[in-house]
């Protein structure tokens, strides 16, 4: 009966909109289109205040934002709980803004304009989260990390920081699950009561004997300004910091990841937080170890993710063995190092997107013994960021290695990533630039690798995906 | 032959990938056997800034602490510039050499003063890439110089402040497609002696690597005199440029 009034409320424009988003919908199946933002796009021309009209008949909706890991973590969450039973709708191809967020949900009703789905589980641009969060009003939000990545068009991560602050200020019953590790993720969880976090323990300056590049952002201290201390860091600005100057240090993670085993699958242990006590160094936190799981997924980055969804899907009352059993089912989305059988060998794809994010890549990459060719290709199209200077913050260095056999530059801005590779110390010899998709993948399939990679920004991925995909088996 | 170069704030103004510009300077003068020195300086460091070759400071948002620091620094700074040392500044950088800079509330900064040019900062920022006519006497030197064949300059803007420029700064060029200092008078950037600001990202040398061997030329003739640098492979470089030249125009 609730719902019935509520829907008589939500007025003519709603329906006109819900129906004409409906109609878009199964015109762009019909069609093939991918149609992730078009019907979201058309019904919110119509009523643009579509989504609050939608998000009421969710029983809970989990908002993911930050800059990486966003479409992983989402899609695992979406995953554990499909497992356990519980349905969620989602914008899983990564479409993250407001009209992707709308055609998630428009999809997800029924032609009554009620939710299908109990939970709704939504992956949120950082930049959108201002159009987003007041009208969905997420019961949970996740926020991964804040790197350097679009800044054409958010000016800068403090800005991204701010915007979300801003826009959770009229939601006080919204909890927050934040990464402990990312300072600047952190200080979104201020003065805010339902807070908690996540972490990976590391050993002091571990992965730095490894030559872990020094794309630190958030290196300051956001009280006073002082450069942070590390006892350890993972990768950019994420390990465990404290400021030398005042009391500013990383939370004690609720949730925390360790021993962690990284190799082609990742393996660590999963802890929940039991107590502090006093001990002989000051306070000691003890942890209870929960479950040991596993991935069938590459790149250390990935332990975020799964963890911050882990963590998401326990507070919701999942089981741990629910929870170990679906993640090693995972099956990774379009380019999230994900692989391929082509020219009868190994290929794998994968999104790159920012220094931070292509670093990890190209680390994971080179983990692998035997030769590699790659294809890098970068386009600037708006869900790329126009400017590509980012690809200067990225340590491409890495790539200069007796390993890779060639690196065919490719997308709209081949010359840039072609110029980059040169400066960055990769021989002429190994380079080849082919700005077209089909093309590029002809010249890798000739090189006569061991494994071959594709390294592709956005608005590019899914032509990789869509060629890849007919070439498999072959 | 060696230089000395000096990044100033490294660890603050980094935004935008600025650094590149650094990169692409010391690899282009060590391809020629050309020695490079660097010091990394931040505050409150003190510099000589006289006994640098080349100096550089990028962009970023940080405008306190770096702002004080360098109206401290801003004497020596100019001394160097009086006495041929190259300075490339980039956004942010080159908006507080000028003479003043005025925040969106309406306080206005004095500047450090290289440039003859005031900024005024404004909500709408000017985005996108930027095609310009390099300055005419700036071609003159760069032909003389031979190297790669190119007129113009590329790079990618992104700034909400307007600059104007008085009567004794140059500007870095002329505006063909973009917007440049401040979106109506087609200038971009500034130059006073070797000194040059402009809000071209991209990085700035990355697409032109004529204007990257101008600097190196002139950073060079402080301690070596005038030097013939020896002619690089800049295909990649120059397809660059001529591929977000020709999608401009």
């Amino acid at each position: 009966m609730n719902t019935d009034l509520q829907n008589v409320s939500k007025g003519l424009s709603f329906w006109t909109a819900f129906l004409a988003g409906r109609f878009v919908a199964f015109f762009c199946r019909l069609f093939r289109y991918p149609g992730t933002s078009l019907p979201g796009a058309v019904a919110l021309k119509i009523c643009p205040s579509m989504l609050s009209a939608l998000a009421p008949s969710y029983e809970k909706i989990i908002a993911v934002t930050g800059t990486n890991g966003k479409t992983t973590t989402s899609n695992l969450l979406v995953h554990i709980l499909r497992f356990s039973g519980i349905s969620a709708a989602s914008n899983s191809e990564g479409a993250n803004m407001l009209s992707g967020v709308a055609t998630a949900l428009i999809k997800d009703c029924t032609l009554g304009g009620v939710a299908r789905s109990p939970v709704a589980i939504l992956e949120v641009d950082e930049g959108s989260v201002g159009g987003i969060f007041p009208s969905t009003k997420p019961g949970l939000v996740i926020v991964t990390n804040y790197f350097c990545d679009q800044m054409d068009r958010y000016g800068s991560l403090d800005h991204n920081v701010t915007l979300l602050r801003q826009s959770l200020d009229g939601l006080p019953r919204t909890a927050l699950l934040l990464n402990a590790d990312d300072p600047l993720v952190v200080t979104a969880g201020r003065g805010r009561s339902a807070v908690k976090h996540y972490g990976i323990k590391g050993k002091r300056l571990d992965r730095e004997a490894n030559g872990g590049g020094n794309t630190r952002e958030g290196q300051h201290c956001p009280d006073c300004g002082e450069p942070l201390v590390y006892y350890y860091y993972h990768y950019g600005q994420l390990g465990d910091y404290y400021c030398p100057q005042c009391t500013f240090r990383r939370p004690t993670p609720d949730f925390l990841v360790t021993d962690v085993q990284d190799e082609d699958f990742l393996k660590f242990s999963l802890c929940f937080f039991e107590e502090e006590k006093e001990g002989e160094h000051g306070a000691v936190c003890s942890y209870k170890k929960v479950t040991r799981l596993q991935a069938p997924l590459r790149g250390f980055y990935n332990i975020y993710n799964i963890l911050a969804a882990s963590a998401a899907a326990i507070t919701m009352g999942v089981s741990n063995d629910i929870i170990a059993t679906t993640i090693q089912k995972y099956a990774p989305a379009t380019g999230r190092m994900e692989e391929f059988l082509f020219q009868d060998r190994s290929c794998t794809l994968a999104l790159i997107k920012n220094a931070a994010g292509v670093n990890e890549v190209m680390k994971t990459i080179l983990r692998k013994e035997g030769e590699k060719a790659l294809v890098i290709a970068i386009n600037d199209m708006p869900a790329d960021g126009r400017d590509v200077s980012w690809l200067w913050d990225a340590d491409f260095s890495m790539l200069d290695h007796p390993s890779i056999k060639k690196i065919i530059c490719s997308g709209r801005r081949a010359g840039d990533i072609a110029v980059r590779l040169k400066y960055a110390g990769v021989p002429l010899v190994k380079l080849v630039l082919e700005p077209g998709c089909r093309g590029s993948l002809e010249i890798l399939g000739v090189q006569g690798a061991e494994e071959y990679f594709v390294l592709a920004s956005y608005s590019t991925l899914y032509n990789y995906a869509k060629l890849l995909k007919k070439r498999r088996g072959r | 032959m060696k230089l000395k170069i000096c990044h100033l704030y490294p660890d603050l103004l980094n935004l935008h990938s600025d650094q590149g510009n650094m990169l692409i300077f010391c690899r282009r003068a060590e391809w020629r056997g050309i020695q490079v020195e660097i010091d990394y300086i931040s505050l409150p460091e003190k510099v000589h800034f006289t006994d640098y070759d080349f100096i550089f400071l990028g962009g970023g948002t940080d405008q306190g602490p770096v702002y004080k620091d360098l109206l401290e620094k801003g004497p020596f700074l100019l001394e160097a510039v009086e006495n041929g040392s190259v300075l490339l500044s980039i956004c942010l950088g080159y908006q507080l050499l000028g003479l003043s800079f005025k925040k969106q509330d309406g306080t206005v900064l004095p500047g450090v003063g290289i440039f003859d040019a005031y900024t005024e900062e404004v909500p709408e920022r000017l985005q996108g890439n930027i095609l310009l006519e390099t300055a005419p006497d700036l071609q003159d030197e760069i032909k003389r110089l031979g190297g790669a064949p190119l007129d113009t300059l590329i790079g990618f803007e992104n700034h909400p402040g307007r600059t104007y420029l008085g009567k004794k700064a140059q500007p870095l060029g002329r505006v063909i497609k973009g917007h440049g200092n401040n979106g109506e008078d087609k200038t971009e950037g500034a130059r006073y002696k070797n000194a040059l600001g402009t809000y071209l990202h991209g990085p700035l040398l990355s697409k032109n690597p004529h204007l990257a061997d101008l600097l190196l030329t002139k950073a060079l003739y402080r301690s070596s005199g005038d030097v013939h640098l020896d002619p690089l492979n800049d295909d990649l470089e120059i397809y660059a440029h001529n591929v977000m030249k020709k999608r401009l125009r």
